[in-house]
């Protein structure tokens, strides 16, 4: 009980993490990272029942546990708070993380799904009756799938690879590039190709995390359990793993062990085998990287790095590839958080909050002028996309555009 | 020089002082209690936290063993409100004496104390902290007392039913005349100003100073200083009270008391009531014994080391080297008897679970004296608290956010979950105003960061009530008390939580300027 | 490869990467969290709590002051002066003054350089002013600070307590939450008309520091405003920069074990996930004290520097690290790794640890801030003489 969080032991009391907490500072409903994690933590008893601490208002963006200069995990104390079982949760939240799952019905009548999340009576239906915020954006669903495009890539087994001798990697594509953005998939296939790696897609699930953020803690086992047993084959062949979402690869590098508790020999070995698309370019193919030319990208651009990167705690490899595209005049976000974070601020109770949280950037996307917003985090470029109006792209697609890919 | 006059005397506000006020109070006797001090800074005041369940003393001092136990029922009766019923367990270890466990179990069946074998897999489940290297466990009726809690409640209830309990005043004379003493001369700890108090019978419950205290009446009494050493952790490892089953030896306790666990505690012969220093050693000493029955104990942060003084009874005045083989139980000495001084009786030993029943027998003494036929019912009247939240665990959390009925009431200790209308009700209370007090009645600043927000706070709150200069330097003490607890376990995060306290008091708060300290 | 990798984002840290990014080089911040300065009243204390003025030559040879220099000490301020103008955040003061900034209980801090909204309460001693509470805001003493205050010969004469518009909030309000409230316009004008009636006849107002306006405020406790508004313009202009900012993971040291001149490497970084190694030519440790891990105390009484293991000196018993009163001199302020003119850590015979090694700000030994009232001034004077060091 109390032996898994020793570095509760740690807390100072020092108020950093609660400076630092995006939702906090603009309600008072939420009573601070502090106040929810390691000091409600000491209260915790095996038969008593903890009051209502308020954890349902952090949106796990992980900011307290990055600033904290003791080691405490406060976002994943308060994102373990959360769990409950199946029923206690609304059905709303048990069908909205279960992205993979609304992604494959949702594909096959694309054409009648698309005009419908844009008609606002549907959307003043949803928010009605569901819960979801009819301000809040919701995806554009892809006609085609990605694992159907490129369902020549999936390779069941790593003996399929023996007699690869290039640098091989599998690509995680995840439910929203499965589903909502498969450009996306195919341009990071294309790239690492064209870096000269062997690209292929293992079997996959969803990385869960949209269940483990609405609590549903044993589904969310469930999948990792299924994504660990699908991918250790090939992580015992030292092929590493790469996507192009920042919160499944947080998912696989962390949570599967901080959260959810999976702490055995394979999720290890997911974790130290999992990168970021940028981390991995930079880190594996240093010298093809640096040999790309790259084409004039003449556009004023604000950079948004998601809470979800910023967990990896690699900094922002983006940006070093960004950063070397002429033309290309770059802003960078120093907001911890835009706010929307998952499925928090798809949701009619917490918009608001949400909104709040992300008002800030919001306004200085739209002072400074820029023409687009670029983030790795799909939710990340709706939410920004659909309150400031400007386009948004994946670092990828410009790092693609520059590199003539696409136009 | 003002006076006052009342049947009978007691000095020593501890628990056996306290509780021999509250039985006399309930046959109808007039009673005042005085204390040197406030509330809870004597041996009571720190304390390990244990009601006992009476193992402890079984096969060593069945008289004693057998006290606790029947006492450890009486007092969930009469005070649960300070009581969390943890339960307890014995263990012993496999490097432990291997008979002392049989010879143990049957000592306390014969004493008819409930033990209750248990199996490995039962304590695990139970407290998975635990080492797995337990060859026998046992179940018993351990609890853990809060002695604010009790001491705060019987001095409440001793002013419900008439008695006076006047506190920070200190005996400085005695009046004898014709070899009866006949009245107590006290000097105020916080003026300086004597006053007189007659009375028919002085009981002595000084705790550690009683021998001072007797001696003001020229006489001697044969006591011991122990010193018992604690250390509290920041965290609860276990939610059970854990005894080590062996002989009784130091460090073999470990109790988890509001929010955090005291281990304890050691057993050093001092010569005096203010002897209370603490060796690195001994802390050391206890962290390595709580490693054996918790592996990682030694890691995890220790807040805070203080020490208790006991008065133990030694007729064996030579015996100085290990103060553990004496008996607990008390003993009560009629200096008419023993020293041909009238009026005047002392009582010390004993321990805090048994003060009910020490209590009783001195009444007993005292009705006797005072030819009173009233018999003690303190078994059966519970005694009341006052009207306010309490500290065990489970009550710390209520009411973090306003509900319908309930404004909401700014928390002024964040670790312990203090409100301000706590505060207020303390501050409506007291003419006194001493945050170390506050924290006995509220535990305002026991937390991790031992009172690094909350101190300046609750100041900031008394400030229109009292005198400001005295706040203040009510104040820099606490906080400079509250650093010596914390000073003797300068390592890993303990390290970092007395140094960021020390940058927050004196470069942001810079509270060395405002009670005249150099700084 | 990274041209310089400093270790630590507290104040000497961040700013030392804004020097070296200011001089072309590449740089990376490595930070396991953030630094002291949310716990700080955010000024620049140089040397105020000593009676004399600081002197230079009057200090031990092993005073950081006198070991980075007074050139850098100078320069540094320099520095820091245009870093802040630039990022609109101007600070008033200088080597040579000293200012008196009241804090949150009404007792004086002495600093040599405060933000200009602090820094106004020097201009108001001689003139009522008037102390405001905030209905809310716990961390607010108005009473002490009055008495206080008046002792320390502020002429107050009154305080005031101020509401906030809107309903009752659900908890208490940290100074973090009133500041982002008063970022929105539509909020200031309702407490404009809210407080104005209230402030007539008050010609100064001295109040919890959440305004960031022409006003004198003052530092509550942690989270400090002042503190926190000067980390986020060092982050941010460390960024502008271009500084490549890891925060979040730690860092382990690594040799360079292939020359034979003893030299490190860079660092393992320890991901919440997994190790990498980030390599660089130079690096500056800028990892503070104890408080935040640059110095680990030991339970045996030794004290570890927590990311190349280098010599430190400490006493035989772990009790010597303290003395008995909060408020006396402490041992522990001394400890620390010690350098050279060039900010090099020096082992036990005084020569360099490894030639491209340096250090900054609060691990350095020699100095006992707190009683010196030294913290920032060591930091920006040792990050400054550090980064021209690594850069030679």
């Amino acid at each position: 009980m109390n032996q898994e969080f020793l570095p509760t032991d740690h807390c100072l009391k020092c108020n950093i993490c609660t400076a630092s907490c995006p939702v906090a500072s603009v309600t008072d409903r939420f009573l601070g990272p502090k106040a929810v994690g390691p000091q409600a933590h000491r209260f915790q008893h095996p038969h008593y029942e903890l009051p209502d601490v308020s954890e349902e208002w952090c949106s796990s963006c992980g900011t307290c546990t990055l600033v904290c200069p003791h080691d405490v995990p406060v976002a994943e104390m308060i994102a373990k708070m959360k769990e409950r079982p199946n029923r206690e949760a609304s059905w709303r939240d048990r069908i909205i993380s279960r992205p993979e799952m609304l992604g494959r019905l949702a594909t096959r009548f694309a054409s009648i799904v698309n005009p419908l999340i844009n008609s606002s009576r549907v959307r003043a239906a949803l928010e009605r009756y569901f819960g979801i915020s009819s301000k809040a954006p919701l995806p554009t669903i892809a006609r085609t799938s990605l694992n159907k495009s490129l369902r020549d890539y999936y390779v069941k087994s790593p003996n399929r690879l023996e007699e690869i001798s290039r640098l091989t990697v599998g690509y995680f594509h995840g439910c929203s590039t499965n589903f909502f953005e498969p450009m996306l998939g195919e341009l990071a296939v294309v790239i690492l190709e064209s870096l000269g790696l062997y690209v292929f897609l293992p079997p996959q699930v969803c990385c869960g995390l949209p269940l483990q953020s609405n609590g549903l803690f044993d589904a969310a086992r469930k999948l990792a359990n299924k994504n660990i047993k699908l991918l250790t084959p090939f992580l015992r062949e030292k092929i590493p793993i790469v996507g192009t979402s920042p919160s499944c690869m947080l998912a696989f590098k962390h949570d599967y062990r901080a959260i959810l508790g999976i702490d055995t020999e394979e999720s290890n070995l997911l974790a130290n085998s999992t990168y970021d698309f940028f981390e991995f370019i930079l880190q594996f193919v240093p010298e093809e990287v640096n040999r790309i030319s790259y084409r004039k990208v003449v556009a004023h651009a604000l950079y948004h790095p998601p809470c979800q990167l910023r967990g990896h705690g690699i900094g922002t490899p983006a940006l070093t590839i960004l950063r070397r595209i002429p033309g290309l005049q770059l802003e960078v976000s120093d907001f911890a958080c835009c706010g929307v974070a998952g499925t928090y601020g798809v949701k009619s109770e917490r918009y608001q909050v949400a909104y709040a949280v992300g008002e800030q950037l919001f306004q200085k996307a739209l002072a400074m002028n820029v023409d687009f917003i670029i983030s790795d985090s799909e939710t990340c470029r709706w939410w920004i996309s659909k309150h400031t109006k400007l386009p948004a792209y994946h670092p990828l697609e410009i790092m693609a555009r520059s590199m003539g890919i696409i136009t | 020089m003002p006076s006052l006059s009342t049947e009978l005397l007691v000095i020593g506000a501890g628990a056996t002082g306290l509780g021999i006020a509250w039985d006399a109070c309930l046959r109808g006797i007039k009673v005042v209690v005085v204390d040197q001090s406030n509330i809870a800074q004597g041996t009571s005041g720190r304390y390990h936290g244990l009601l006992h369940s009476g193992g402890r003393y079984a096969v060593t001092d069945p008289i004693s063993a057998q006290e606790c136990a029947s006492e450890n029922s009486i007092l969930r009766r009469i005070i649960p409100h300070a009581i969390e019923d943890t339960g307890g367990l014995y263990l012993a270890l496999r490097t432990d004496p291997a008979d002392y466990a049989h010879e143990w179990q049957r000592a306390c069946q014969e004493i008819g104390i409930d033990v209750e074998p248990q199996s490995l897999d039962q304590v695990l489940r139970r407290e998975p902290a635990l080492t797995k290297s337990i060859s026998q466990a046992f179940q018993v009726n351990a609890a853990s007392l809060d002695s604010f809690d009790l001491l705060n409640s019987l001095s409440h209830s001793i002013r419900k039913t008439g008695g006076q309990v006047l506190l920070h005043h200190r005996v400085n004379e005695f009046i004898i005349e014709d070899n009866t003493v006949v009245a107590a001369e006290l000097v105020s700890e916080l003026d300086q100003t004597t006053m007189q108090i007659g009375a028919e019978i002085f009981i002595n419950a000084a705790g550690p100073w009683s021998d001072q205290v007797a001696a003001l009446a020229g006489v001697k009494i044969p006591i011991t200083h122990s010193k018992g050493t604690m250390i509290a952790m920041a965290n609860r490892l276990t939610h059970t009270v854990i005894h080590r089953c062996r002989p009784p030896s130091s460090g073999d306790a470990i109790v988890p008391a509001g929010s955090v666990m005291i281990i304890g505690t050691t057993d050093i012969p001092v010569s005096s009531a203010n002897d209370l220093p603490i060796k690195p050693s001994e802390i050391d000493f206890l962290l390595d014994q709580g490693e054996e029955l918790i592996p990682g104990f030694s890691n995890r942060r220790p807040l805070r080391a203080w020490s208790g003084i006991r008065p133990l009874y030694n007729p064996l005045h030579d015996d100085m080297n290990s103060t553990r083989g004496i008996s607990r139980s008390h003993v009560l000495i009629n200096h008419a008897e023993t020293d041909g001084i009238s009026g005047l009786a002392s009582i010390f030993g004993g321990k805090l679970t048994t003060f009910r029943l020490m209590a009783q027998r001195v009444a007993d003494f005292v009705a006797q004296e005072l030819q009173i036929d009233d018999q003690c019912c303190t078994d059966t009247v519970p005694i009341e608290p006052e009207e306010k939240e309490f500290i065990i665990l489970s009550n710390r959390t209520t009411r973090l956010l306003p509900s319908e009925n309930n404004a909401r009431d700014s928390v002024i200790c964040e670790c312990e979950n203090v409100r301000r209308s706590e505060i207020e009700a303390y501050i409506q209370s007291s003419d006194h105003f001493e945050l170390d007090n506050l924290r006995c009645t509220t535990r305002l600043g026991m937390g991790p960061c031992q009172s690094a927000f909350c101190s300046v706070r609750a100041t900031g709150i008394a400030f229109s009530s009292y005198e400001t200069e005295d706040l203040l330097i009510d104040l820099t003490s606490f906080i400079d008390r509250r650093w010596r607890g914390t000073s003797l376990l300068a390592w890993g995060q303990s390290m970092r939580q007395i140094v960021f306290s020390r940058r927050l008091y004196l470069e942001l708060l810079g509270i060395q300027q405002v009670s005249g300290d150099k700084s | 490869m990274t041209d310089i990798l400093i270790i630590g984002a507290g104040l000497s840290g961040l700013f030392a990467s804004i020097l070296a990014a200011k001089r072309n080089a590449d740089v990376t911040l490595v930070s396991a969290g953030h630094g002291g300065l949310s716990i700080s009243h955010g000024c620049i204390d140089v040397w105020s709590k000593a009676t004399s003025s600081l002197s230079l030559s009057r200090l031990k040879k092993n005073h950081p002051y006198r070991i980075a220099g007074k050139r850098a000490l100078n320069i540094a301020m320099e520095a820091f002066e245009d870093i802040m103008h630039d990022a609109s955040y101007p600070f008033s003061g200088s080597l040579s003054k000293q200012l008196f900034i009241p804090t949150a209980i009404g007792s004086l801090h002495c600093t040599a350089y405060a933000p200009i909204s602090l820094a106004h309460s020097q201009m108001t001693k001689g003139t009522p002013i008037a102390i405001a509470s905030i209905a809310g805001l716990r961390d607010c003493f108005p009473e002490m600070l009055v008495k206080n205050l008046r002792s320390n010969g502020y002429l107050v004469e009154r305080s005031i307590s101020l509401s906030l518009p809107g309903s009752e909030p659900y908890r208490d309000l940290y100074s973090t939450d009133l500041a982002y409230r008063f970022e929105d316009s539509a909020y200031r004008d309702q407490i404009a008309q809210l407080w104005k009636p209230r402030l007539s006849g008050i010609h100064c107002l001295g109040i919890p520091a959440i305004l960031g306006i022409e006003l004198f405020e003052i530092p509550t406790p942690p989270p400090s405003l002042p503190g926190l508004r000067l980390e986020q313009v060092l982050f941010s202009t460390a960024a502008h920069f271009g500084v490549n900012i890891i925060l979040g993971s730690s860092a382990i040291g690594r040799i360079d074990r292939s020359r034979k001149l003893k030299r490190v490497s860079g660092i393992t970084l320890q991901t919440p996930s997994n190790s990498r190694q980030l390599k660089a030519q130079k690096v500056i440790l800028a990892t503070g004290g104890f408080l935040h891990g640059g110095l680990i105390a030991h339970r045996d009484g030794s004290i570890q520097e927590s990311v190349f293991n280098l010599p430190i000196d400490y006493p035989e018993n772990r009790k010597a690290l303290l003395a008995p009163s909060l408020f006396d001199k402490q041992p522990y302020e001394m400890h620390g790794v010690r350098v050279n003119s060039r900010m090099q850590p020096l082992d036990l015979k005084g020569e360099p640890v490894y030639e491209n090694l340096f250090s900054a700000g609060g691990i350095i030994a020699g100095a006992d801030r707190q009683s010196e009232g030294s913290r920032q001034g060591i930091d920006l004077a040792t990050a400054q003489r550090a980064v021209e060091a690594a850069l030679e």
